[in-house]
């Protein structure tokens, strides 16, 4: 049996009377690569700094790497390298003082720490570029460069947070290579970020947070098969009234558990309101025996339809046949399988994208940089 | 990608702290003193003081009471005050800076000692403000001033320069860890106005009246004044730089706990 090297038990940290982590509980294997993903604000940063010693939690127990991270902290210190959401590098400092700091102060001898700083600036792309100041790098480069400064004293566990926010897509693969590789080389993984397609790609186990709250727990692969099919996605020109196609649809499929309408059209765009959208204009109960699903429209003028189905490759001549009888024809017909962000938004009711962070800014002290 | 961990060695307290703080020192200096023309603005403040009230006030010689008989010599311990002001200024900036980039974050769960940023931060704050005042001593040697008390005596500026920068630098310190905004560090620089000039800096203070005679005397600035004046323009008044030094660490003893307070209570 594989050991755990987080374990986090009824986890709650309070700012006042904002609950930032209400009671959560985890656990993470050892060579595991685990992603904690929720929107801004739901408690992911927070939850990393108390595993990372940097910050008091308000109750629960969490032992990280065998070692409690308030009774015994330098324990956990020397088992983790962290690297933070925003890049923090002395810029008027070489890569290699920066890499040669931190490897004395993790104990290495300045010879060590050289010898390491060298074949991590190799490893990362930098070794042209490490005896220049910091503040000639590019922020892929300084990513790299700070990537870099986590591994110096070989840690058993790297916490990244947000790790290739801001970076372009060639950046972002690039790290994404490198953590693949020191994951396979058996450094365990924890990755919090908002971005589904990073955590679909590198992690191996995911958990959903929202308000402070585990949603849900599983692999990928578990999590998208929480929505019980494939996706299809029904596109139409700009001059079809969606009313009719929608109620066509929901008439037709109406008795069909196999079948859940997922996203409809913009009603706003349609002029013509099919439900009551008083709470949440995605959040919809459309069929009697399913559960409520939703997806944000993906069209910018809201012609889109998105159904989600057990059989979808049977049901799509039947939904041409149907809106054919309304004498309407779609621009497109896709079948994809779901991805972690329809599986969020069917467990949370909203998009991981929704950036609810000014109205959390307002509550949370940690957001404003105060602890 | 990756060789063999290399044996990571634990050391004894004593010997870890002392490491712990030697690196740190070295980077805080590093970060004070980089980029090297950003220092000019530090050096150049005293020095254009030091020149211009020098020639403005050379009169204030003549007044009944005056006790120097060159306005410069009197002067010069003024712009070595200003120099260890401005040298010691930057220590709250570069503090926020580490705070709002998360590079303290970085520090704080390095296994070290969390004393030893506080310390290898304020050495390097010392040393910078002896090099400062130690290159405003040449320029008020050649601008013709003199050295009293002799190379031993220089010395003894370059101790006290030290300490009180450091004393200094702990209010910016203090402020950025309670404050985490840069603004108002910058802030705390107002404070340089006051405590350097309602001081015996522009007239002695037998020829000082009133209520400001009684601020000049209240000011500590005053006392680490008149010891550098004894060093540089008077010659070994043995009380009076004594009265300097021991103003100097008390200043030190309650500003450093105070930053020391303000970085327990920040990062418990």
């Amino acid at each position: 049996m594989v050991s755990s090297i987080i374990e986090v038990l009824d986890l709650v940290r309070r700012y006042g009377e904002v609950t930032a982590v209400d009671g959560i509980s985890f656990s993470v294997a050892e060579g595991d690569f685990f992603g904690f993903l929720g929107p801004n604000g739901a408690g992911k940063t927070t939850t990393m700094r108390i595993l990372a010693t940097l910050l008091k939690k308000t109750s629960g127990a969490v032992r990280v790497a065998g070692f409690d991270v308030e009774r015994e902290p330098d324990g956990v210190r020397r088992a983790i390298g962290f690297a933070m959401q925003d890049v923090s590098l002395d810029s008027l400092a070489s890569g290699y003082e920066n890499l040669q700091l931190l490897g004395v102060l993790y104990g290495l001898t300045p010879r060590q720490a050289r010898a390491r700083a060298e074949e991590l600036v190799e490893m990362v792309g930098l070794g042209k570029v490490a005896d220049r100041w910091v503040n000639s790098y590019s922020g892929g480069m300084r990513r790299r460069l700070d990537l870099a400064g986590t591994l110096m004293h070989h840690p058993r566990l790297l916490f990244l947070d947000e790790p290739t926010q801001g970076l372009d897509p060639q950046a972002r693969r690039t790290i994404w290579d490198y953590l693949r590789r020191l994951n396979a080389e058996g450094t365990t993984v924890f990755l919090t970020t908002h971005h589904m397609e990073e955590a679909d790609i590198l992690c191996r186990n995911l958990a959903f947070i929202e308000h402070g709250k585990i949603v849900q727990q599983g692999t990928p692969v578990e999590l998208k098969a929480e929505m019980g099919g494939d996706l299809i996605t029904l596109q139409f020109q700009p001059d079809v009234a969606m009313a009719p196609v929608e109620r066509a649809l929901i008439s037709a499929l109406g008795q069909d558990t196999s079948v859940q309408v997922l996203g409809h059209s913009d009603v706003h765009v349609s002029g013509e309101p099919l439900r009551n959208y008083e709470h949440d204009p995605y959040a919809q109960r459309v069929m009697p025996d399913a559960d409520s699903i939703v997806r944000s429209p993906l069209s910018a003028d809201g012609r889109q339809i998105t159904l989600c189905a057990r059989h979808a490759a049977a049901l799509a001549p039947r939904l041409i046949r149907e809106l054919d009888a309304i004498q309407v024809a779609p621009l497109s017909l896709s079948i994809s399988q779901p991805s972690l962000e329809d599986v969020f938004v069917k467990l949370v009711g909203r998009s991981i994208m929704d950036d609810d962070s000014q109205l959390v800014k307002g509550r949370d002290p940690f957001v404003e940089g105060r602890r | 990608m990756s060789s063999s961990s290399p044996a990571i060695r634990y050391p004894s307290s004593v010997g870890k702290v002392s490491s712990e703080i030697r690196y740190l020192f070295v980077r805080g200096l590093k970060q004070s003193m980089r980029p090297t023309a950003a220092m000019l603005p530090s050096l150049f403040m005293p020095a254009f003081f030091f020149i211009i009230n020098s020639a403005a006030f050379a009169a204030l010689t003549k007044l009944p009471g005056f006790s120097s008989g060159s306005y410069l010599v009197f002067y010069a311990p003024v712009a070595l005050l200003m120099a260890i002001f401005f040298s010691s200024g930057d220590a709250g900036i570069d503090l926020v800076v580490d705070i709002t980039s998360g590079y303290l974050d970085k520090l704080m769960i390095a296994p070290i000692h969390h004393i030893s940023i506080v310390i290898g931060k304020l050495l390097a704050v010392g040393l910078r403000a002896a090099v400062q005042t130690s290159i405003v001593m040449a320029i008020i040697l050649l601008a013709g001033g003199r050295m009293a008390t002799g190379f031993t005596g220089f010395l003894i500026i370059l101790l006290l320069g030290a300490l009180f920068g450091m004393a200094w630098s702990a209010i910016g310190m203090s402020i950025a860890l309670l404050t985490r905004n840069q603004r108002a560090t910058q802030s705390s620089f107002i404070l340089f106005f006051p405590f350097t000039f309602i001081t015996t800096s522009q007239l002695p203070l037998n020829l000082l009246h009133g209520w400001y005679r009684t601020a000049v005397q209240i000011n500590p600035v005053t006392y680490v004044l008149e010891a550098l004046r004894s060093l540089t323009s008077v010659g070994w008044q043995w009380d009076v730089i004594g009265r300097g030094f021991v103003v100097a660490l008390v200043t030190g003893v309650v500003t450093i706990s105070w930053a020391m307070t303000s970085f327990r209570r920040s990062y418990p």
